[in-house]
C-alpha cells in the first residue's frame, strides 16, 4: 500500500489542525479561570539555592520558607511571629533565649525525627565561622551568636555574647534561623542546595535551571495543611511575557512594575493589589566630595529636587513618598520627619552663602527605567538653581562595584535600591562610619550615629529602641546627605479568585498561606 | 570508502584551526573579563558582600591569579572534562550547561528546518516567476521577515496566537515532561526565530537560482525537452544550495548562542540566556564555561558544512582529489 499525499490533501489537513485549535480554545480558558489545587507564580530571578546559607535572595529565601520549618514564623501577612517548630519559646535573659520543640516533626527522605541537635546545626552553620571555611553570606543576621546549647533531646538554650535586638525578627523568625536536617546536610554534601531536606509544608520536587521550581505539599508536615498541592514557581525574566502569562491563565501571581500593572487593568480574572513596598531607595550625596562638602550646597540640593515630580516620573505616581529612612510599619518610624518642598530661592540663598558657582556634578544610576526617568527630572530641576547635573547610568555590574574602596571618593551624587526588613538596625546598619568604602556611599560619618544604632542593636525595650532610631535617623537628616524617595510599591498581580499572602513589604511571599478566595 | 590520507590531512589541518580558533576565541574572553569594570563578588553577592566574603569569592573564582594562570588552569580543567563551578550555587558548569543545551540545540534546529521548509520553495518559486505579481510580493515579505527583529516577533505572535486566539502556551516550556505539552510549547519559538531566516534564505535562493538558471547547461537541458521543473528542482536548485548551506552553517553556529531574546520573550532555558545571564552577574566561571561551548559547537557545525560541500557539488569534489582535501 502507498501513501500518496497531493497538494488539496495538505490543504484540508490544515483547515482541518486550525478548526481543532479553534474548537479546543475556549475549553482552555475557561480551566484556568477557576480555583485549582496546584497555582503558578513568577520570580525574577532564577531559584538555584534552596540552603538557608547561600540563598542568592527572596527568589530563593521564599523557598525555604515552606521547605524548612523556624523555631517561630510570621503569621499570615502580619510581622507578627507565632511559634512554628518550637512548642515554647522565651528570652531568658538578654543573651538567652530557651527552646522546646514539638515531638514528631519529621524531615522528608526518611531522615528522621528533628532535633535540638539540628538546631544547633543550622544556626551554628550560619551564624559561626569556622575557621578556613567560607563564612555565610548571611552570617551577620545572627550578630552576637556565641553558641547553642543542646539541653535534651527537644530543648536547647541559644547564647549570645551581647544582646541583639534584632535577633526573633532577622534571625530566630527569618530564613537565616530556618531548621535543616543535619543529617542530609553531612549526607548530601554540595548538592544540598538542590536535594534540600527540611520539615516544612512543601518538599522541592524539582529545580531546574532556567525554568525554576517545583513544589508539592509535603506529606510529613505536621502543621496545617496548605490549600494548593503543588507550586510552580516559574522564572521569567521578561515583564511582557509575565503580562501575557498572567493574562492567558498561565500564570496566578507575579509582583510587576507599574508598567505592566498598567497594562494588565481591566484583564479579565486578574486583579492587581498595591501594598506597601519594603525597599528603600534614596538619592545620596557624597559628603567629601567637592562643593557637597559643604552642607549649604547639600541642602540646596534637597530643596531643588521635587520628590514627588521625581517619583511621578519614575513610578507613575503609584509610590508612596518617604521622608525618613524607616517607614511606618517598622520600629523607629520617624512620624514628624521634615518634609522638603522644593524651593527654589531659597536653594538658590544657600548656593550663593556657600560661595560655589558654576556647580558641576554627576549622578550615578542604575540603567533602569525608574531611576534613569527619576534622574532626567532631577537634572532639569537642579538646572533651575544653577547645578548642572551629568546623569551616568550604568549596569548593575558596574554600578555596585562603583562606591567600593577608593573609587567610592569620586562618587558625587547616586540614586539607588536596597532591599529591607522588618527591624530597623537592619535598615541602619548600611550608613555606620566603617561601611564607608562598602556601602555608605555617601561617606557619612558621624560617631553619634554609631552609637545610637549600637546602642538600639542591643536594647530590648522597644520604647527605647525606637527613640533611638528616630535620634539615629535626625541625624541623618541634619547631614543632609539624603534625599529620601520611596519604598517603591509592590503591585501584585493575581487571579482574582486566589488569595496571596506576604510578610509586609512582599518581599517576603509565604507560599504555605495563598489561599483561594478573593483577596 | 575508507579515509585517504589526504583526507586525513585535510582533517587534521581544520582540527588545528579549530583549536587555535577555540583557544583564541577564549583568550579573548579572558582578556576582556579582566577590562570590564564591575566586582563581580559585589554584584552575585549584593549588600551581603563584606570585604572578608568578597575576597574569598575572588579567591575561588581565580580572579586574584595572572590571566596566563588562569588561562592554563582554565583549559587544564577542559581537558579533563569540568567546565569550571559557580562559586556562588556550588555547582558544576558542565551541568549547567548540560542542562540547558538540549532545549537550545533543538529550537536551533527547528528553526533552521522552517526557515529551509518555507524558504527554499519560495525562493524556488520567485525565481521562477521572476517579475511577476508573486515576486514583488514575496519580495515584500521576504525583506520584512528580515528587517523585524525577532523579540518582535515573537511578542506578536504572542498577541495573536496565545491571547487573542487562546491556540497556543504563552510560556516556552512548562516543565511538566510532557512530549504534548513541550512540543506545543515550540511552535511559537520556532516560528519568532525561524521568520527572519526563511526571509533570507527565500531572497538568497531566489538570486542563486536565477543565476543558475541563466547558464549554458540549463539552456541545453532545455534545448533537449527536459521538463522545466526537473530542472528547476533536480538540478539548479542542487548547485544553488551551495551558498544557502555555507549560510545555514553560520546561522546555525550563531543561533546557537544568539537566541537569547527569543528566550527571553518566552522563557524559555538555552544556552544564550546562560551566557547573558552570566555577563549581567559578572558569573565568570559560568560565562568561560558557556562560552566554550558555544564556540566548539560553532567550530564543530561550520567544519561539518565545509565536509558536506563536497558530497553536494561534483566539482568541489574532483578539486578536493586535485588539493588533497576529503572526498
Amino acid at each position: 500500500m502507498s501513501l500518496k499525499i497531493n497538494r488539496r490533501d495538505i490543504l484540508a489537513g490544515t483547515a482541518a489542525f486550525g478548526l481543532a485549535g479553534l474548537a479546543s480554545a475556549p475549553e482552555r480558558g475557561l480551566a484556568q479561570d477557576a480555583p485549582r489545587r496546584n497555582i503558578a507564580v513568577r520570580v525574577e530571578r532564577d531559584p538555584e539555592v534552596i540552603d538557608p546559607i547561600e540563598r542568592k535572595g527572596p527568589h530563593d529565601g521564599n523557598i525555604c520558607r515552606v521547605v524548612f520549618q523556624n523555631l517561630v514564623r510570621n503569621k499570615p501577612n502580619s510581622a507578627e511571629l507565632d511559634n512554628d517548630a518550637a512548642e515554647e519559646i522565651k528570652q531568658t535573659s538578654p543573651t538567652m533565649v530557651d527552646f522546646k520543640l514539638k515531638p514528631g516533626q519529621m524531615f522528608t527522605d526518611g531522615f528522621g525525627e528533628m532535633s535540638a541537635e539540628d538546631v544547633k546545626f543550622s544556626f551554628e552553620r550560619i551564624g559561626i565561622a569556622k575557621e578556613g571555611a567560607k563564612p555565610s553570606t548571611y552570617r551577620g543576621d545572627w550578630t552576637n551568636l556565641e553558641r547553642v546549647e543542646v539541653t535534651g533531646q527537644y530543648t536547647g538554650r541559644i547564647v549570645l555574647s551581647k544582646p541583639n535586638a534584632a535577633l526573633f525578627q532577622i534571625a530566630i523568625g527569618d530564613i537565616s534561623g530556618a531548621i535543616v536536617s543535619k543529617k542530609a546536610v553531612e549526607a548530601r554534601g554540595g548538592e544540598f542546595s538542590a536535594k534540600p531536606v527540611g520539615s516544612g509544608p512543601f518538599v522541592l520536587a524539582s529545580l531546574e535551571r532556567q525554568r525554576g521550581a517545583v513544589l508539592k505539599a509535603s506529606p510529613t508536615y505536621k502543621g496545617p495543611k496548605p490549600a494548593f498541592d503543588e507550586i510552580a514557581v516559574r522564572f521569567i525574566p521578561d515583564n511582557k511575557a509575565t503580562e501575557l502569562a498572567l493574562r492567558s491563565g498561565e500564570l496566578d501571581f507575579a509582583v510587576v512594575p507599574p508598567p505592566t500593572a498598567e497594562a494588565l487593568k481591566g484583564a479579565a480574572g486578574v486583579t492587581i493589589s498595591p501594598q506597601p513596598g519594603l525597599q528603600y531607595i534614596w538619592l545620596g550625596l557624597n559628603v567629601e566630595k567637592g562643593p557637597l562638602a559643604d552642607l549649604r550646597v547639600r541642602q540646596a540640593i534637597r530643596l531643588g529636587l521635587d520628590v514627588d515630580q521625581m517619583l511621578l516620573a519614575g513610578y507613575n505616581g503609584v509610590v508612596p513618598r518617604l521622608n525618613a529612612l524607616i517607614p511606618a510599619p517598622i520600629l523607629g518610624n520617624w512620624k514628624d520627619a521634615p518634609l522638603y518642598k522644593r524651593n527654589v530661592e531659597e536653594a538658590r540663598k544657600l548656593l550663593k552663602e556657600s560661595g560655589q558657582s558654576n556647580i558641576k556634578l554627576k549622578l550615578l544610576v542604575l540603567n533602569q527605567p525608574a531611576f534613569q526617568n527619576m534622574a532626567l527630572v532631577a537634572r532639569a530641576l537642579l538646572q533651575e538653581i544653577g547645578i548642572t547635573v551629568e546623569v551616568d547610568a550604568r549596569d548593575g555590574g558596574t554600578f555596585w562595584t562603583a562606591g567600593k574602596g577608593d573609587a567610592g571618593k569620586d562618587i558625587e551624587m547616586y540614586m539607588t535600591v536596597f532591599n529591607g526588613k522588618l527591624d530597623p538596625n537592619f535598615l541602619t546598619q548600611w550608613f555606620v562610619t566603617s561601611q564607608i568604602g562598602n556601602w555608605n556611599w555617601q561617606r557619612f560619618a558621624n560617631p553619634t550615629f554609631d552609637m545610637l544604632v549600637n546602642e538600639a542593636a542591643g536594647e530590648l525595650d522597644p520604647v527605647k529602641r525606637a527613640a533611638l532610631i528616630i535620634a539615629a535617623q535626625k541625624e541623618m537628616d541634619k547631614s543632609a546627605a539624603f534625599v529620601w524617595l520611596t519604598n517603591n510599591a509592590a503591585l501584585v498581580a493575581h487571579r482574582s479568585w486566589l488569595k496571596p499572602a506576604s510578610i509586609p513589604g512582599w518581599l517576603d511571599w509565604q507560599y504555605a498561606n495563598f489561599a483561594a478566595g478573593s483577596a | 570508502m575508507g579515509i585517504t590520507a589526504e583526507t586525513a590531512r585535510y582533517l587534521a589541518s581544520r582540527l588545528v584551526t579549530s583549536i587555535i580558533i577555540v583557544f583564541g576565541a577564549m583568550l579573548l574572553l579572558f582578556t576582556l573579563s579582566a577590562l570590564v569594570p564591575g566586582d563581580p563578588a559585589v554584584t552575585l553577592l549584593g549588600p551581603q558582600a563584606t570585604p572578608e566574603l568578597a575576597a574569598h569569592f575572588i579567591r575561588e573564582m581565580g580572579l586574584d591569579q595572572p590571566l596566563h594562570i588562569r588561562l592554563w588552569r582554565f583549559f587544564s580543567n577542559v581537558l579533563t572534562g569540568n567546565l569550571g563551578q559557580d562559586v556562588l550555587s556550588g555547582r558544576y558548569v558542565t551541568g549547567m550547561v548540560g542542562a540547558v543545551l538540549p532545549s537550545t540545540i533543538i529550537l536551533t534546529f527547528m528553526a533552521i528546518f522552517l526557515a529551509v521548509l518555507f524558504g527554499v520553495p519560495l525562493g524556488c518559486f520567485a525565481a521562477t516567476h521572476r517579475g511577476s505579481f508573486f515576486d514583488h510580493v514575496l519580495a515584500i515579505l521576504s525583506v520584512t521577515f528580515i528587517a523585524i527583529p525577532s523579540f518582535v516577533v515573537a511578542i506578536f505572535l504572542l498577541l495573536v496566537f496565545a491571547i487573542w486566539l487562546d491556540w497556543l502556551p504563552v510560556l516556552g516550556t512548562s516543565g511538566t515532561g510532557s512530549f504534548a505539552d513541550e512540543a506545543k510549547r515550540m511552535i511559537l519559538p520556532t516560528i519568532a526565530l525561524a521568520i527572519g531566516w526563511i526571509g533570507f534564505i527565500a531572497r538568497l535562493v531566489r538570486s542563486s537560482m536565477l543565476e543558475i538558471l541563466g547558464e549554458n547547461h540549463i539552456r541545453t537541458m532545455r534545448a533537449y525537452g527536459l521538463p522545466e521543473r526537473l530542472i528547476v528542482y533536480k538540478y539548479a536548485l542542487k548547485n544553488a544550495c551551495i551558498p544557502i548551506i555555507a549560510i545555514l552553517g553560520l546561522g546555525i553556529g550563531r543561533l546557537l548562542g544568539g537566541a537569547v531574546l527569543v528566550e527571553i520573550v518566552f522563557s524559555r532555558p538555552g544556552l544564550g540566556r546562560l551566557v547573558y545571564d552570566a555577563i549581567a552577574a559578572r558569573n565568570y566561571p559560568v560565562l568561560q564555561g558557556s562560552v566554550l561551548v558555544v564556540v566548539l559547537l560553532f567550530v564543530v557545525t561550520n567544519l561539518l558544512v565545509d565536509l558536506s560541500y563536497s558530497a553536494i557539488d561534483p566539482r568541489i569534489r574532483r578539486r578536493a582529489e586535485r588539493e588533497g582535501m576529503p572526498k
